[in-house]
């Protein structure tokens, strides 16, 4: 009787604190509604291959599930990193962010974390999955990119495409190989699998090779031109956006280990719409995101089972940044920079 | 008696008070110098006061020269020095080895077509320099240009032997979409040119080449020289062909190391970094204004060239017609036609490529249909706001500096017009690096940073100087006496000035008006350098879309844009037809 008793009470408060912790969820959740409404407007920073329609189908998304009826201000990324940059630089300066949501990578949210320019929410007071909350509550994990040397199929030779890293150091491709100004992949292979020196050396010997250098998007246009036959990392957002073109561009697969910066969302700190900037970060991690996003850029998340992300890091060793690497990643990607002329 | 005399002796207190009092004129000219020398003078202060600072706008920071002996201390400023002077050099020769000959054939000769010729050569003017260079890619690069390709196959060359990844491959690039500006500035010196010692020449049976050579050159040498300082000077500012083909190539020139050290591709924003390197080229800027100012005064002196009373006749080329024509349209190819042509190209394909059987089967107009939603319609508005905004300001500060220099006796005109002019003498980039510091820095007294208007700020200063220029000149042919009778029937100078002066040079200020909402409506370097969210225009849509990679889409947008510039060329000739011949005005 007794033990039923305390069963029974067990039972009751758990279904108390359930009931409590759903109440507090809705409130939560009830508050950020009532913000956004008020706010009416996100200004969402995103890659450029979700592009607006992209951003404009996860927005009906959103409106559709909340009720809402907010308007979208879409902003390509043209430079990641620069735009990170901007925003830093106007924080120091007192000014105000111009977005209000960032969805950039793990690195270049790192870099904004490091001098703590994210808004903090308890997503998982949401139903955030706290695996997906990074960055002390300031961002929350959407997908995994992968980065690997790309090359023109219509160009390459089958026998000539990179099989390592060490490959793209080999003399024939003096002139002929391209880099992108995401430094950071390099940046990661230094504070994962190669440590500083190593990287280092590698990042020298690749400057020495008189590559030509760009942004992604731009290098993947040159890619499929034929001007660069090999760009040292490329992103596959790049290549999922051609896909459909018949555009001649792949990634060279057997490189290892594969580089996969996860797309980070978060609000920016004094943006001008908090309320519908954490919804809207909330929201990313929905299933419905999910879809949207893989039919816009081609990304899923490599720790989903079953997805194309999942399956394509099956039996790869892949890199993933931790936020303890976020320091070393921000400053190293820097002097890579510098190496290989882009500043 | 007693009432009159103090009646009098008030009148006259007053008139000798009078005396010692500032008139109205010259009160208002003392306004209108502040308010210039604050407009102006700003932006160039703050390019100064960020080199002798460091971390970010609005830091409490010491002052210090820290900067100065980074970037003095470098050898690679040095290297940055040879390269832009190179460079603006370079692209300077080029415009003129093209230009000078081209003036000649359509001021001097009977060539046919002038009128079509007149209107191509301005749409050349409008054609974003971006998006030629973005052509010049597809024709000139060492592994894909076209033209590369076609002088491999025909000389069986194992190596390409063209390179536009090189200083000369920028300066050709640059040189070439310099030629239509030189044109329309050499146009009137030509055109006015004494034709007595040309005549001479050929009844004393010299040659039409020998007598360009040696007549129209040498007459019209100050005119040249002064076009030549005046482009040097805009050569070092230019940003678009060093960030494209310069920037992938590890190839800087001052321009980009200014726009690279605010906005690093990697870093963070170095502003003093941007001042040290940008004390340079106020120096350069400086004393080539100083040069050029010399030279334009030197050529007033040159009388054969006043152009008073005389109507040059048309020299007759006979069978040399058809070779002058074939010049001009080989120019009129690289400057207009092929650059089009590879902009239509490139946007009726899924992806870019070179032209072969499987690109001509995949043609679409798709990219067209998206336009509007990838571009939107802030970039439209915003474009539109600069182009009636920032002529609209410039030609009123313009009509009222020159009413001020040319038609009062105020005894610091001078200083007015000097100070008019100093924008021209700091490159555009730094005035916009200047503006964009001071609106990060003292946002609470200049909250425009992020807005449109800063852009509208930057470009209204950029263009004073070519808007007093103009009015200036058209100032001066206005005869006094029209004023005279205007104020003996007891008008007001105010009043003068808008009912008699203005109607008067009305065709020549809205000449200039078109013009400079048409050059504000093409720029990038300054807009791409205060870019933000809110004040993004057609020109840096273009800027993102190329870096995004989306050249078919960026290409639809370039021919969208180069015909929207020919319907509003086509247009205002055909409004402003009484006005005259091309350069009359500008």
């Amino acid at each position: 009787m007794r033990r039923f008793s305390i069963l029974s009470v067990g039972l009751y408060l758990g279904l108390a604190l359930l009931a409590w912790g759903s109440a507090a969820r809705a409130g939560a959740l009830e508050d950020l509604i009532a913000g956004a409404k008020k706010e009416g407007v996100i200004d969402f920073y995103g890659p450029s291959t979700l592009g607006p329609d992209g951003a404009q189908a996860i927005l009906d998304a959103f409106n559709k599930k909340y009720g809402l009826n907010i308007k979208v201000n879409f902003t390509p990324s043209g430079n990641m990193t620069r735009d990170t940059a901007k925003v830093i630089g106007l924080s120091a300066s007192g000014q105000p962010p111009e977005w209000d949501i960032m969805l950039v990578t793990d690195a270049h949210h790192g870099s904004l974390w490091l001098r703590k320019l994210q808004k903090p929410f308890d997503y998982s007071s949401l139903g955030i999955d706290k695996q997906r909350v990074h960055y002390d509550n300031g961002t929350v994990s959407v997908a995994n990119q992968f980065a690997l040397p790309a090359y023109n199929t219509k160009l390459v030779p089958a026998k000539d495409v990179p099989k390592t890293w060490e490959d793209l150091l080999d003399p024939k491709w003096k002139g002929k190989l391209g880099v992108i100004n995401s430094t950071h992949h390099f940046g990661r292979l230094a504070a994962g699998a190669w440590g500083d020196e190593k990287t280092l050396d590698f990042v020298k010997k690749l400057s020495a090779q008189k590559p030509l250098l760009t942004r992604a998007g731009e290098m993947a246009q040159r890619l499929i031109l034929g001007e660069v036959l090999v760009s040292a990392t490329l992103q596959d957002s790049q290549l999922h956006e051609v896909k459909d073109s018949g555009a001649p561009l792949a990634f060279a697969e057997q490189v290892s280990p594969v580089v996969s910066p996860e797309y980070h969302v978060g609000v920016i700190k004094n943006s001008a719409h908090p309320s519908v900037g954490h919804l809207m970060v909330a929201f990313m991690a929905s299933a419905e995101v999910q879809a949207a996003w893989q039919k816009y850029t081609g990304h899923t998340s490599a720790f989903v089972p079953g997805t194309p992300a999942y399956k394509f890091a099956q039996g790869k060793k892949v890199l993933y940044m931790k936020q303890d690497q976020a320091e070393k990643i921000d400053k190293i990607s820097r002097q890579i920079g510098k190496i290989l002329g882009f500043d | 008696m007693k009432i009159e005399s103090r009646s009098e002796a008030v009148i006259g207190f007053s008139e000798g008070l009078g005396r010692f009092l500032p008139q109205g004129v010259t009160v208002f000219a003392a306004g209108l110098s502040a308010f210039l020398v604050l407009f102006i003078g700003l932006p160039v202060t703050m390019v100064i006061l960020m080199s002798f600072r460091t971390g970010f706008p609005g830091e409490v920071v010491p002052f210090t020269w820290e900067n100065y002996a980074t970037v003095y201390l470098t050898p690679r400023t040095y290297e940055v020095l040879l390269n832009t002077i190179f460079f603006a050099v370079s692209s300077v020769a080029i415009t003129l080895v093209i230009a000078v000959p081209l003036v000649w054939i359509l001021m001097r000769t009977d060539i046919p077509f002038k009128k079509t010729i007149y209107v191509l050569l301005t749409i050349g003017i409008l054609i974003p320099v971006f998006l030629r260079t973005i052509a010049w890619i597809l024709l000139l690069s060492p592994r894909i240009g076209l033209v590369n390709k076609w002088l491999q196959q025909i000389f069986a060359l194992s190596d390409p032997p063209l390179n536009l990844y090189s200083l000369t491959g920028m300066a050709f690039v640059q040189g070439i979409s310099f030629v239509p500006g030189a044109f329309f500035m050499l146009a009137a010196a030509y055109r006015s040119m004494d034709p007595s010692l040309e005549e001479a020449a050929y009844t004393a049976g010299v040659s039409k080449f020998r007598t360009f050579l040696k007549i129209n050159i040498p007459i019209t040498l100050p005119a040249i020289a002064a076009v030549m300082v005046y482009l040097f000077m805009t050569a070092i500012a230019v940003f678009e062909v060093p960030a494209i083909i310069g920037l992938p190539a590890r190839i800087h020139v001052l321009s980009s190391l200014i726009f690279t050290s605010t906005t690093p591709s990697t870093g963070l924003p170095d502003y003093g970094m941007a001042g040290a390197y940008g004390a340079i080229m106020l120096i350069l800027g400086l004393t080539l204004a100083f040069l050029y100012v010399r030279l334009v005064k030197q050529g007033k002196k040159y009388t054969v060239i006043t152009g008073r009373g005389y109507r040059p006749r048309e020299i007759a080329l006979g069978k040399w017609k058809w070779a002058a024509l074939a010049f001009v349209l080989v120019y009129l190819s690289i400057e207009v036609f092929i650059p089009f042509s590879v902009l239509l190209w490139a946007s009726l394909l899924p992806y870019l490529q070179l032209p072969s059987a499987e690109a001509l089967s995949s043609l679409t107009l798709k990219h067209y249909v998206e336009l509007p939603t990838h571009v939107g319609v802030r970039p439209f508005v915003n474009t539109l706001i600069l182009m009636f905004s920032v002529p609209t300001i410039t030609m009123v500060l313009s009509v009222l500096v020159s009413w001020i220099v040319i038609r009062t006796q105020v005894s610091f005109r001078g200083f007015m017009d000097t100070l008019v002019f100093i924008p021209h003498a700091v490159p555009g980039i730094l005035m916009a690096v200047g503006l964009g510091y001071l609106g990060l820095a003292y946002r609470d007294y200049f909250p425009l940073y992020g807005t449109i208007l800063i852009i509208v700020l930057a470009h209204t200063i950029n263009w004073i100087a070519y808007g007093t220029r103009t009015t200036n000149s058209v100032m001066i042919q206005v005869h006094r006496e029209l004023e005279e009778a205007g104020r003996v029937a007891g008008a007001s100078s105010a009043r003068v000035l808008w009912k008699v002066v203005l109607p008067l040079i009305a065709a020549g200020v809205l000449n200039s008006w078109v013009w400079i909402g048409m050059l504000s409506y093409r720029e990038v370097t300054m807009a791409l350098t205060l870019l933000t969210r809110s004040n993004v225009v057609i020109a840096t849509v273009v800027w993102q879309f190329w870096g995004s990679g989306w050249v078919p889409q960026v290409s639809a947008l370039g021919v969208v844009l180069i015909l929207f510039a020919a319907l509003v060329v086509g247009g205002v000739r055909l409004a402003l037809s009484r006005v005259g011949e091309i350069g009359a005005a500008s």
